[in-house]
């Protein structure tokens, strides 16, 4: 088997599967978040929800603000690799004339020159985010395998991209580093619903789930001990 | 909560997953892409199991509510909601596997409109429709009896029902009675193609009495999967009774089918020991004598394992016997063979699964059997290593069984021609050198060719000429070409510029079949690889690509023309191509467009030579072909061809 041939399978059907299961494996996520949020608001004793406090966290949150106060420094760094991430994949002149190919239609690019600058910045950022992950103490004994792990395995595919792109820097042939770049992007798409990725559609919600929890009747821990059959015991 | 019922729903989730995936492909990109039906074999297993065996799994309705209500045995009362909501499950399979199997599915309301009663399969859509209505009214009172329809106007429409229960159930009958004999009749209409072991005159009788015996015996089995799933008491008091009316039914059916073929003197190919006459036996004993031997016993009658046994041998025989009628004793020309494909399999296991679910929702929420569906509500166990233990099932259940549907569709994804059917590819072979004779036609300066036959030689005075006999994808249908008189008429050496348009590297008036690769479809004639290769692996790029900061696309590529110097054709008859040389037409389309494009021109620059003769398929083809060949070409768009000359109209 040619590497053509296990391009062209990488390209096609691992593609489009990957696809499927990114957006049928979000979208099951916010089908089940959203049905637990309705159903834990139906439990929670005391109805009356901060709206405006919830949409202002979630909002903080969701853009960033409120990182830059804690840390600036860190916050700056991720703020940065997440517009690069966003943007590349979407955005380069080559994905759109990929999707123009077999969808008919394209959308407006960045310049290729643009486009370069932040991947070269994405695939430092996450080597920097992960780097600042292990220096604090407090994000060190705060992150799981997958913490330091993603954000380099989502530098894989712009690190073998700017290769592709820059033949003159590539050290190994090109249909090699297709390759590596086409396999790393398949593989993300199965990894983003599995992992803490999919914060990129849940991440609208924590702040109201957090707030949810505590609006439970004052003797529901009570009965959490009760259904575990420890109604005396200490909690 | 791993017990016996999530295992069951975790793999018919999974069923259903990989069915959404096939139906995708199926109906977005077609019959070809995901089945192995042919113009040959156009029945295959969705008519097979789904609909022809379906329909006979779904016969225990009609059964038992005649059982019940018509010879008012009530003691198998209990069983008539079970099996009423099966026939109604069963038949909405029915319905919804003819919709995957129709090449036209937007069509199925026709028979509702379009009537044609000469027709058999007529009979049978509406009789299924109508019956389909039967049964949802049937079964409407369990699912009115449910809290959520306490509102009057639902009480008053539950009254009614209760009311006509006995108009309800003996149309129920009628129709049943009507349809499983029909789907038998369909066969009528085959006696050369089905095998004399199954082909009968009577096929409707053996259908409907079939039909009876695998309606028993699904009842039984299914009430014995239920009460092993759900923890229910198993009536045993009801199994012998049943097994006994099995028996009989099956004996009935067994004497009908082996006296049938003895009164019709075809008994001795039963015995002639083909593989057909071994299929006949193994069928109609797992079917029918296998088990009605059995259930004679009271031991075996009145045992679990033994109805188990027996009710499982039947199901299974006489979903065999559907199948042997519609596909393996079905003849085929040789070398048609047909075996389902996987996604034809995954559809029929994907809509059965699909009415399993179902029936397990409504005996969990509805009273379809007596006992009550217990869900044990299970007190969370507090342990650490697995977090879900502490969800309640009613949020579990939904997390478990999403995410294995999920999984199932993309991995059966993975296997599915997303994009459709791959093109069937079909090279081109190089043109032959015969000899023949150029013959005057009747009008003009028109000449037809001819080969030579055997023995023509001495007959004939002038001498032969050679010609091409193009025939790319060696068919019987070939296409003579006068090469040297062409050269001759054009203008000699001059004019081969004229057809052959474009040359591969280092070679000169390249013949068409080396671009033109395929009888049908396009053809790219280049090859990445290889230029990567011959300019250097990376350090080539900027040769293509010029602008680093450019798509690099074909566009925006060096033209081809600028390393291949000058290998096109000036003054080609045809629109030269693109100087990025794209993909090549199929053979037949570039000869079509080279040759019929001058011949036209030829034709109306002198109309007096040629009269319309240089213009009709017979100019090239042979003339025995030619009306056919008119009959069957593909609309052309000929004003494109003239106006990409530049002729204009």
């Amino acid at each position: 088997m040619t590497i053509d041939v296990l391009l062209q399978w990488l390209r096609g059907p691992v593609f489009w599967a990957g696809l499927a299961f990114l957006v049928l494996g979000l979208g099951r996520h916010v089908a089940i978040t959203l049905w637990g949020i309705v159903r834990t608001w139906n439990r929670a004793g005391d109805k009356t929800i901060p709206v405006r406090q919830v949409v202002r966290a979630s909002l903080g949150w969701m853009f960033l603000t409120q990182g830059l106060k804690n840390r600036l420094l860190f916050g700056l760094n991720t703020l940065i690799f997440h517009i690069a991430v966003i943007l590349v994949p979407i955005f380069l002149a080559g994905h759109i004339a990929l999707w123009k190919q077999s969808l008919g239609f394209g959308w407006p690019a960045l310049p290729n020159g643009l486009s370069t600058a932040l991947t070269i910045i994405a695939v430092i950022a996450a080597v920097t985010i992960v780097i600042q992950r292990i220096v604090f103490k407090a994000s060190r004994k705060l992150s799981r395998f997958q913490d330091f792990a993603m954000p380099l395995i989502v530098a894989i595919p712009f690190a073998t991209g700017f290769l592709v792109m820059h033949p003159a820097w590539n050290p190994f042939s090109h249909q090699f580093m297709l390759f590596l770049h086409v396999m790393s992007g398949d593989l993300l798409l199965f990894l983003i619903p599995l992992t803490k990725i999919s914060h990129m559609v849940l991440l609208p919600g924590t702040q109201i789930i957090s707030e949810l929890a505590w609006h439970f009747p004052p003797e529901s821990g009570r009965r959490v001990g009760e259904a575990l059959g420890k109604a005396n015991e200490p909690i | 909560m791993l017990n016996r019922l999530t295992i069951l729903k975790s793999f018919l989730w999974a069923s259903v997953g990989v069915l959404a995936a096939v139906s995708m492909v199926r109906f977005t990109r077609g019959l070809g892409a995901v089945t192995n039906l042919s113009d040959v074999s156009p029945w295959g297993l969705w008519i097979g199991f789904d609909v022809m065996a379906g329909v006979a799994l779904a016969a225990g309705g009609f059964v038992m509510a005649a059982t019940v209500y018509i010879f008012g045995l009530e003691k198998y009362r209990s069983c008539v909601r079970p099996a009423i909501l099966t026939a109604l499950l069963g038949y909405f399979a029915v319905a919804v596997g003819l919709l995957y199997d129709l090449g036209l599915p937007w069509n199925i309301w026709h028979p509702m409109i379009y009537w044609q009663h000469h027709s058999v399969l007529f009979e049978v859509a509406v009789c299924v429709m109508l019956y389909l209505t039967v049964l949802s009214l049937e079964f409407a009172p369990v699912v009115l009896e449910h809290p959520l329809f306490g509102r009057p106007i639902f009480q008053r429409f539950l009254k009614f029902l209760r009311k006509i229960t006995i108009p309800l159930v003996i149309a129920g009958i009628v129709l049943s009675t009507l349809h499983q004999s029909s789907l038998g009749s369909l066969f009528l209409i085959s006696p050369a193609r089905l095998h004399p072991l199954w082909y009968s005159s009577i096929i409707y009788i053996f259908y409907f009495i079939s039909a009876i015996g695998l309606g028993l015996m699904m009842v039984v089995l299914e009430g014995l999967l239920t009460s092993w799933f759900f923890d229910h008491k198993v009536r045993k008091d009801l199994l012998p009774g049943m097994g006994i009316a099995a028996s009989v039914v099956l004996w009935f059916y067994v004497i009908l089918r082996l006296g049938d073929l003895t009164l019709r003197g075809d008994l001795g190919l039963a015995f002639d020991g083909s593989w057909q006459s071994f299929l006949f036996f193994f069928e109609l004993g797992m079917a029918a004598i296998l088990p009605a031997t059995l259930l004679l016993f009271r031991r075996v009658r009145s045992s679990i394992t033994g109805m188990a046994i027996c009710a499982g041998l039947t199901i299974l025989g006489m979903i065999g016997y559907r199948l042997d009628m519609s596909i393996v004793a079905f003849a085929r020309p040789e070398g048609w063979g047909y075996f389902p494909s996987w996604a034809e399999i995954a559809v029929s296991v994907g809509i059965v699964s699909c009415c399993i679910l179902v029936f397990i929702f409504f005996v969990e929420h509805l009273k379809v059997y007596d006992e009550p569906a217990h869900v044990k509500p299970g007190k969370p166990s507090h342990d650490a290593a697995t977090l879900h233990d502490l969800m309640p099932s009613e949020q579990a259940s939904p997390r478990r069984y999403s995410l294995v549907a999920l999984m199932a569709a993309v991995a059966a994804l993975f296997f599915l021609p997303v994009s459709g059917a791959e093109p069937v590819r079909t090279p081109v072979s190089t043109p032959r050198m015969v000899e023949g004779f150029s013959v005057a036609r009747q009008a003009g300066d028109f000449h037809a060719l001819e080969m030579c036959e055997p023995g023509d030689r001495p007959l004939s005075a002038e001498s032969p000429i050679p010609l091409f006999a193009i025939n790319g994808n060696r068919n019987e249908t070939l296409v003579l070409f006068n090469h040297a008189g062409h050269v001759d008429r054009e203008g000699g050496d001059d004019s081969c510029r004229l057809c052959h348009h474009l040359d591969l590297p280092y070679d000169l008036n390249s013949a068409c079949f080396e671009c033109h690769r395929d009888m049908y479809e396009p053809v790219s004639l280049f090859d990445h690889t290889l230029h990567v290769q011959k300019l250097n692996g990376n350090d080539g790029c900027t040769e293509c690509h010029p602008d680093g900061r450019e798509v690099k696309d074909s566009e925006t590529s060096t033209a081809c023309v600028e390393c291949h110097l000058n290998p096109e054709a000036t003054s080609v008859i045809i629109k030269r191509p693109d100087p990025r040389w794209q993909d090549a037409p199929g053979y037949m389309d570039a000869m079509h467009d080279l040759c019929v494009t001058c011949h036209k021109r030829r034709a109306r620059e002198e109309p007096g030579r040629f009269a319309d003769l240089l213009e009709r398929c017979d100019a090239c083809h042979d003339a025995d072909y030619g009306p056919m060949l008119e009959e069957m070409a593909p609309v052309r768009n000929t004003s494109r061809l003239i106006v990409q000359n530049g002729d204009g109209h």
